[in-house]
């Protein structure tokens, strides 16, 4: 008996099933993005008709304007008399350094605190446990507030401050060091020398050492960088820090609140770090460390050749949020005085009101500088996992 | 499926705030019995909420005359704390009916935020608090300090303004609330707090030793501080203005909390039978009823009962009166004719 023809059968039902899935899918996504695409135009029409209706200014042309307030540190050059845009900029570039510095610090401690935590010494592996469990469970908001506190109330004012005349000064005006004359030219001087010894460094010891190389590469290529820094102040002379009245003038300076900020995301965030180190060494397979010691590696090698390589492979991921959550968590710097972008925009807004255009400023500088993480921290994971097993 | 009911809402939330407050502020107020009343987190002498959560102040005052002469019951106000970014938006938004919270009427506040300022309640400057231990005798001799400032304030500008005129130099730490500023002063981060002199007399009194800190004598700018309502509503912008005329009217009459009765009963002064709604009725033309003024003076007392009650030298605060003054008694003070 023959099978009717009228639907198809077999691949070719199969087939036609898939397509009919297909356009219900791209149709249903369509109409959802019209949809929200539609939601954001009638939210943006409203609220400028209502700013219109309630005479509140609106629109970027503020940006233009000259702020007027100054800014506590700054790294780029700023005054009161330049535009909004600049004083942005200005906290943005704190914002920056405090997270580049923060992130540097919560590595480095993070994953010597989660490695160690694997020691079997009880005292090594206990206090590292302690480290993590105080840093983790305490809202940062409180750890700054603390951290600042003690900074504050701990040292002395400037007028008895404590120093290695002609180098450092410290006080409640924060740590002040000697630094080269011409600054701009000693860091760019260690740049270029952190560059060339590193690399010089890479290519021989790769030839002597079968792990380890970059991190001995990169140890050589500070101490040529720091070398290189002082060559410099001592061409062209040093800008120290004097205290006169009130005024400390020369060298550079890390404030109070730079410090407790830094501080204070460093441990914090150096918790988690620890934690995602230990479980990811702790997921290499226990066979691995035995294969390892089996062929005869003694316990740098296990570490450094078998087991991180593929601890690093399960920790970037998550790492890369940790340091997204940094940089988020630096807004808080606003708490403790400190002039990160949020603390700009909020003292913009009070000057011109216009609130709407400082956050949509914050949040697209907030966005881009978590997606440049995500597009570093993946090129770093894919180079990773690309690594042969 | 839930999404043909949640877009549709969305919409509609989108589209619902309406522009338009013409006359709805007073019948929103006279509905919820309430007047909501924005004010400083943390102001002694302004708003500062005891340890059972009462409010008292100049600008807590001012919001009760308001409830007094518009729901007939001074303690019909729910007073929001804000701090200084918030303030604003908060009042922009309908959050807050009045912001009375020691704000400096300027141009620019006036003209683009939405807001308009209802008169000046208190005639403030700038000015700067030092540690006695350093001993500043004037305000050119601070170069190079750190200066701790309130974020989102006038302060933060005048202070720019002052040092680049005079060339000093100094630091700027910039704090988010009063309480840190206070807090970072009174550790030693910075040599100078500055911010309106009425704050700073506030500040003074939360030190260790209040007696360890002085208040230099420059005065760096004029700081008119008074109450303001959302734009677009003149009706309520009446009630709120007249309310701070009627306390100072009150004051100029000789009218307090304690002869208000006796005065309304027997006083012959046509000024204070019109005034205290004997004779006619100045309420109806605000559209409040004819004892309006008078609840204000019974409930809460006249300007200067109020000012010397929070602010003045027998209060902690011990601000002397001042350019606050009538100007009958050489003051700024100075109210229309209630006719």
């Amino acid at each position: 008996m023959a099978a009717p023809l009228a639907a198809p059968v077999g691949d070719a039902a199969r087939r036609a099933a898939r397509r009919a899935r297909r356009l219900r899918g791209w149709l249903v996504q369509g109409v959802l993005a019209l949809a929200v695409l539609a939601l954001a135009l009638v939210v943006a029409r409203n609220v400028g008709a209502n700013l219109e209706a309630r005479g509140i200014k609106s629109g970027f042309g503020f940006l233009a304007d000259p702020a007027g307030f100054n800014i506590g540190e700054l790294l780029i050059d700023y005054t009161a008399r330049d535009s909004y845009l600049r004083a942005f900029a200005a906290g943005m570039a704190n914002t920056l350094r405090v997270s580049l510095a923060g992130i540097v610090l919560a590595t480095v401690l993070g994953v010597a605190v989660g490695l160690l935590r694997l020691a079997r010494h009880p005292l090594v592996s206990g206090l590292c446990g302690a480290w993590v469990e105080v840093f983790r469970n305490i809202p940062l908001l409180i750890q700054l507030l603390a951290i600042y506190l003690l900074v504050t109330e701990l040292l002395p004012d400037s007028s008895g401050a404590l120093s290695i005349p002609g180098v450092a000064l410290l006080s409640k005006e924060g740590l002040q060091v000697a630094v080269p004359e011409n600054g701009r030219l000693a860091i760019a001087v260690a740049l270029a020398a952190f560059a060339l010894a590193a690399a010089l460094g890479w290519a021989a010891a790769r030839r002597w050492l079968d792990s380890g190389a970059g991190l001995l590469a990169a140890v050589a290529g500070a101490i040529v960088a720091a070398l290189a820094w002082i060559a410099v102040g001592v061409a062209s002379g040093w800008s120290k820090p004097v205290l006169d009245g009130f005024l400390i003038s020369g060298g550079a300076a890390l404030t109070p609140e730079f410090l407790a900020l830094w501080l204070g995301l460093s441990l914090f965030t150096s918790a988690s770090i620890a934690e995602l180190v230990r479980a990811g060494a702790l997921a290499v397979p226990i066979g691995q460390w035995h294969a390892a010691q089996a062929l005869g590696m003694n316990g740098r090698q296990v570490v450094g050749g078998v087991v991180f390589p593929q601890a690093l492979r399960l920790a970037i991921p998550p790492l890369a949020s940790q340091y997204m959550n940094l940089i988020k968590n630096s807004s808080l710097a606003v708490v403790i005085g400190y002039p990160d972008l949020v603390s700009i925009a909020n003292t913009s807004i009070n000057q011109n009101g216009q609130a709407l255009e400082a956050i949509v400023v914050i949040m697209a500088v907030y966005l881009t500088l978590n997606l440049v993480v995500a597009v570093v921290m993946g090129v770093v994971n894919a180079r990773v996992t690309r690594a042969p097993r | 499926m839930k999404i043909p009911y949640v877009v549709p809402a969305a919409l509609a939330l989108a589209a619902a705030a309406s522009p338009a407050w013409a006359g709805k502020t007073l019948d929103a107020v006279k509905s919820r019995g309430q007047v909501v009343c924005g004010v400083n987190t943390s102001g002694p002498g302004f708003s500062n909420a005891d340890s059972q959560g009462k409010w008292t102040g100049l600008d807590v005052d001012f919001c009760k005359a308001v409830a007094a002469a518009v729901l007939n019951d001074a303690n019909k106000v729910k007073f929001v704390p804000l701090n200084s970014q918030q303030r604003f938006t908060s009042l922009q938004a309908g959050e807050v009916d009045v912001l009375s919270r020691n704000s400096t009427w300027t141009l620019t506040r006036d003209a683009s935020l939405g807001i308009v300022f209802t008169g000046i309640n208190y005639y403030d400057g700038q000015g700067f608090m030092v540690p006695k231990k350093l001993s500043i005798a004037s305000a050119k001799k601070m170069n190079g300090a750190t200066v701790c400032v309130q974020a989102g304030t006038t302060s933060e500008k005048n202070v720019a303004d002052y040092f680049g005129a005079n060339n000093m130099k100094y630091k700027p730490v910039v704090f988010d609330t009063a309480e840190a500023i206070t807090s970072a002063f009174f550790s030693g981060r910075c040599q100078v707090y500055t911010t309106d002199m009425s704050d700073l007399a506030g500040a003074r009194t939360k030190a260790p030793k209040a007696d360890d800190y002085v208040i230099l004598p420059e005065v760096i700018s004029k700081e008119p501080l008074g109450p303001s309502v959302r734009r677009g509503d003149d009706e309520w912008f009446e009630i709120v203005r007249w309310t701070l005329f009627a306390m100072l009217e009150a004051e100029e009459d000789g009218l307090t909390q304690g002869n208000v009765d006796s005065q309304k009963a027997s006083s012959k002064d046509p000024n204070v039978q019109r005034f205290l709604g004997v004779s006619e009725d100045t309420g109806k033309l605000l559209g409040l009823d004819k004892e309006w003024a008078y609840r204000i003076v019974k409930q809460v007392g006249n300007y200067g009962e109020s000012f010397e009650r929070n602010l003045g030298p027998k209060s902690p605060v011990g601000l002397p009166r001042g350019v606050n003054n009538l100007w009958t008694k050489g003051g700024l003070m100075y109210a229309p004719p209630i006719r």
